[in-house]
């Protein structure tokens, strides 16, 4: 079952990772060989174009390349615009192309593919569920000449060199973008490292062959030129066990996505070697329902974020391996404000005070407070079966708190009637992205789920017109600095109002036999096989 | 199902016009009546089918558009645009008699999710399943009667053993039995591949996994079939006339069990569709099982509607089969 997040598919699976990140790993790099890889997720769709998932992200980035770079820290580099100009009022954008680009059907990479890229993301035929809404302020674009290219927007926008860096808005090459959406689906032409010319198959795989004209990798990256690789053959394999076993046996190079278990086995294996990072952007958290029911008073919200042990209840369950999480965001992300950490303490004392201030002050048979003879009891929804344990843990230290959970595993259906309803006190997700914008998926009041509006992400249905206000003028912001500043100022805000209880960062992870070197990974988390050789 | 387990060819008398009801019928009319009256009673089989998950969709929690886009950040034009696209908001009735209209032109509409028709969504994974039920089928008749000539036996100790095997391998989950398979011949043995293989080595153990179950319930009934008929006359005639006891239970006794397993094993096959969701997962195989499971999931109604038609068929396909061969195997249901 699904949450509503982006991310929560793939963190949840993902489940932790020991170790760091590893690159450079030693040894001189060698071209050759095929990677086999096995995921445990497959896309619906391989056209980043037309699919959200985060897997259609990692299938479809050795592929295509975007206009720009984001490194790891948030830098914004050229690659295959070498430069670009912001008009005055942030309305416009003009990017110069390299001229040195082609697609790996032959189709030069030029002005006029940059705006059939930008039209197919936005014609409502695509039916996009993710890049349209990514540049939602796209108003149109033109080629200048062969090699310049000027986009419009509605409104100023200070973040869209960010969301032009997502494989999401990656280019294809033009003529395949007059072919049906299914078609796409399977197949799709880019200027990447790799091509695919079978495609992907459903429930199958996919399978890249090296592109050898590849010259025009971003800067910054550990070496210039084509891939190492020969190939890499990626297979899909959903059952975790299956997958661990794959690689513990050797019959696939690597996989992603290992079980909490799993990776305690792997860490004292030999012969194996992990590679992870941590997700940027939402950490794993329990999101209060602040609209309605006994959370919507702050004063409860305050005493249920001080009075569990969250980090502990992260250590037990996922072996010290996930780091727990102190903040809004993850400690990763772009523009994380660390002055809020101690917000966050585990605090007991705090939290019967706060409770007793609310009124909850009865104590009922089973040791529950109460108040005018109701108990206080929250309905906590499920996003995904895996996060029993954990559950189990939080419900366990409420009981000591005096507060009751309920934990409710519904099925998708329901789960979706419940939240565009509102009716629970907690429901829990993560939500993997690069930068802080993601602030206003979650937190801004256009996007609390209702009949009418639809699921969105909003599921603290949390609604501050100070806070809509403060991602307004990020949008509009004069420079990074300014928009990191007015982002602290949002999760400032948000952590005074106890509007979430983050629980731990979910690490993106890819274990491997030791042959396998120097995987590394891109700014949302997705694993990369630019730089990746075999030693054998 | 319960007039599957029992089914035999339809005795109706009142269609039996055939004339001189004493003499020597000639054998190809009754068989065509047969098959006539199997294909009108499928249609209305199909029909049901359809119909039947057309509304349980319907009363199933949650509504397509929003389970459709909880992966995205679509705004609301995208999730107005899909509504319109796919007609949601047109009232019951209207759909339903619209979706019956486009199967019966042969359009099986487009998948939601997969983006796709949902006939090729279909055709991709149908062949890979049909391969898997294939093997699984004959592993059960080989498995089965093997067995069961092995293990029929007078003495009751012998057998009271044997059936305390074959209930515990129908008590074991199969997706639990294809984990053990998984760990000692593919992770342990090396002997099979454990993911997506669609060579033949990676059909032996999810086919061992499917086949399980089945092959100990139609064992069973196979050898209590023979039991019974080793007490019968005939095979104390056969047997003084010197003919060897494995052409006994072979040739004589076998035959008599034939019938009640014939018919278990046409619903076993109409069934393995289902069994084969878990095991497809389990050993990363491409096919319905997980194609289904996702789309229910996903409330992808034309594609789950598809798969069920798919099924039907087979399973209608299947029955009809069955009563043919029981028509040949037992001369009592040729009337």
């Amino acid at each position: 079952m699904t949450a509503v997040a982006v991310g929560a598919v793939l963190a949840l699976a993902a489940s932790c990772a020991g170790g760091s990140q590893t690159s450079a790993d030693g040894g001189t790099p060698r071209d050759g060989g095929t990677l086999n890889l096995a995921i445990g997720r497959e896309p619906n769709c391989l056209d980043p174009h037309q699919s959200p998932s985060a897997a259609a992200r990692v299938v479809s980035r050795p592929i295509v390349d975007s206009l720009v770079y984001q490194d790891r820290k948030g830098a914004i580099k050229p690659w295959l615009a070498s430069r670009w100009t912001i008009a005055e009022d942030r309305k416009a954008y003009t990017f110069t192309l390299r001229d040195d680009v082609r697609f790996t059907d032959g189709a030069p990479f030029d002005a006029a593919a940059v705006v059939a890229n930008l039209e197919h993301i936005v014609a409502p035929k695509t039916k996009s569920l993710l890049a349209a809404s990514l540049i939602a302020s796209y108003e149109s674009s033109r080629a200048i000449d062969a090699h310049t290219v000027e986009v419009r927007l509605s409104e100023p926008s200070s973040s869209l060199l960010d969301v032009l860096a997502t494989p999401n808005l990656g280019m294809e090459s033009p003529a395949t973008l007059t072919r049906s959406n299914d078609a796409l689906c399977a197949t799709i032409v880019g200027t990447g490292p790799f091509a695919s010319p079978g495609g992907y198959r459903q429930q199958q795989g996919i399978e890249y062959v090296r592109n050898r004209d590849y010259a025009w990798a971003p800067a910054g990256l550990g070496h210039t030129g084509p891939a190492r690789l020969d190939g890499i053959r990626i297979r899909v394999a959903s059952d975790n066990s299956a997958r661990y076993g794959a690689l513990s046996s050797g019959q696939v190079d690597a996989i992603t996505t290992l079980s909490p278990v799993n990776l305690r086995e792997l860490r004292t294996a030999d012969g194996f070697h992990l590679f992870s990072v941590p997700f940027p952007g939402i950490p794993y958290s329990y999101f209060p329902n602040t609209a309605s029911g006994v959370l919507a008073d702050v004063g409860v919200r305050k005493a249920f974020r001080a009075g569990i042990d969250w980090a502990q209840i992260v250590k037990n369950v996922y072996f010290g391996v996930y780091p727990s999480a102190r903040g809004v965001l993850t400690s990763t992300t772009l523009g994380y404000d660390r002055s809020q950490e101690s917000a966050y303490a585990y605090n007991p004392t705090e939290a019967a005070r706060l409770l007793d201030q609310a009124g909850w002050t009865g104590r009922d048979a089973k040791g529950y407070r109460t108040k005018n003879g109701a108990r206080l009891t929250l309905r906590h929804l499920w996003s995904d079966p895996s996060i029993e344990d954990l559950a189990v843990q939080v419900q366990a230290a409420a009981k000591e708190l005096g507060i009751e959970i309920v934990e409710e595993n519904i099925d998708e259906g329901t789960y979706v009637d419940r939240i565009l309803s509102a009716d629970y006190e907690l429901a829990d997700t993560n939500f993997a992205s690069p930068g802080p914008e993601v602030l206003k998926v979650l937190y801004g009041s256009a996007n609390v789920p209702s009949p009418t509006r639809g699921l969105a992400n909003n599921i603290s249905r949390y609604a501050s017109g100070a806070l809509d206000k403060l991602f307004l003028q990020a949008a509009a912001s004069e420079s990074v600095t300014d928009r990191l500043r007015i982002y602290g100022q949002a999760q400032r805000q948000l952590t005074a109002d106890a509007a979430v209880f983050p629980i731990y960062s979910p690490l993106s992870t890819v274990a491997a036999r030791s042959g396998v070197r120097d995987v590394t990974f891109d700014i949302d988390g997705s694993p990369s096989f630019y730089d990746t050789w075999l030693t054998s | 199902m319960a007039d599957l387990l029992t089914s035999t060819a339809p005795r109706d008398e009142g269609l039996d016009g055939t004339p001189g009801g004493g003499g020597r019928r000639r054998l190809g009319a009754p068989l065509a009546r047969l098959v006539l009256t199997r294909v009108l009673a499928s249609v209305a089989v199909l029909w049901g089918a359809v119909t039947a998950t057309f509304f349980l969709l319907e009363l199933m929690h949650g509504n397509t558009v929003d389970v459709l886009l909880a992966q995205s950040q679509a705004g609301p034009e995208v999730r107005a645009e899909i509504i319109s696209r796919y007609h949601l908001d047109d009232p019951l009735p209207v759909r339903y008699f619209a979706y019956l209209g486009r199967v019966l032109r042969g359009d099986f509409g487009e998948s939601y999710m997969l983006r796709k028709p949902v006939w090729q969504a279909i055709t991709e994974q149908l062949p890979d399943t049909l391969v898997l039920v294939a093997t699984t089928v004959l592993t059960t008749v080989v498995a089965s009667v093997l067995f069961a000539a092995l293990s029929a036996t007078r003495r009751r100790s012998l057998r009271s053993v044997v059936a305390a095997v074959e209930s515990l391998v129908v008590a074991v989950p199969p997706f639990w039995l294809g984990l053990v398979l998984l760990t000692v011949f593919s992770f342990w043995l090396h002997w099979f591949p454990a993911i997506g293989s669609s060579a033949p080595a990676g059909l032996v153990l999810p086919t061992i996994a499917l086949a399980a179950g089945p092959v100990a319930v139609t064992t069973r009934v196979l050898r209590e079939g023979m039991v019974r008929a080793l007490d019968e006359p005939f095979v104390m005639t056969a047997r003084t006339r010197g003919i060897s006891e494995p052409a006994v239970r072979l040739r004589h006794t076998l035959r008599h069990a034939l019938l009640p397993a014939t018919a278990l094993l046409g619903w076993i096959s109409g069934s393995l569709i289902g069994g084969a969701i878990i095991i497809e997962t389990v050993f990363s195989r491409r096919g319905m099982g997980r194609l289904v499971l996702s789309a229910v999931q996903n409330r992808d109604m034309p594609v789950v509607i598809g798969i069920v038609l798919v099924a039907a068929t087979t399973f209608v396909i299947i029955t009809v089969l069955v009563d043919i061969l029981t028509w040949f195997i037992d001369p009592r249901t040729r009337t």
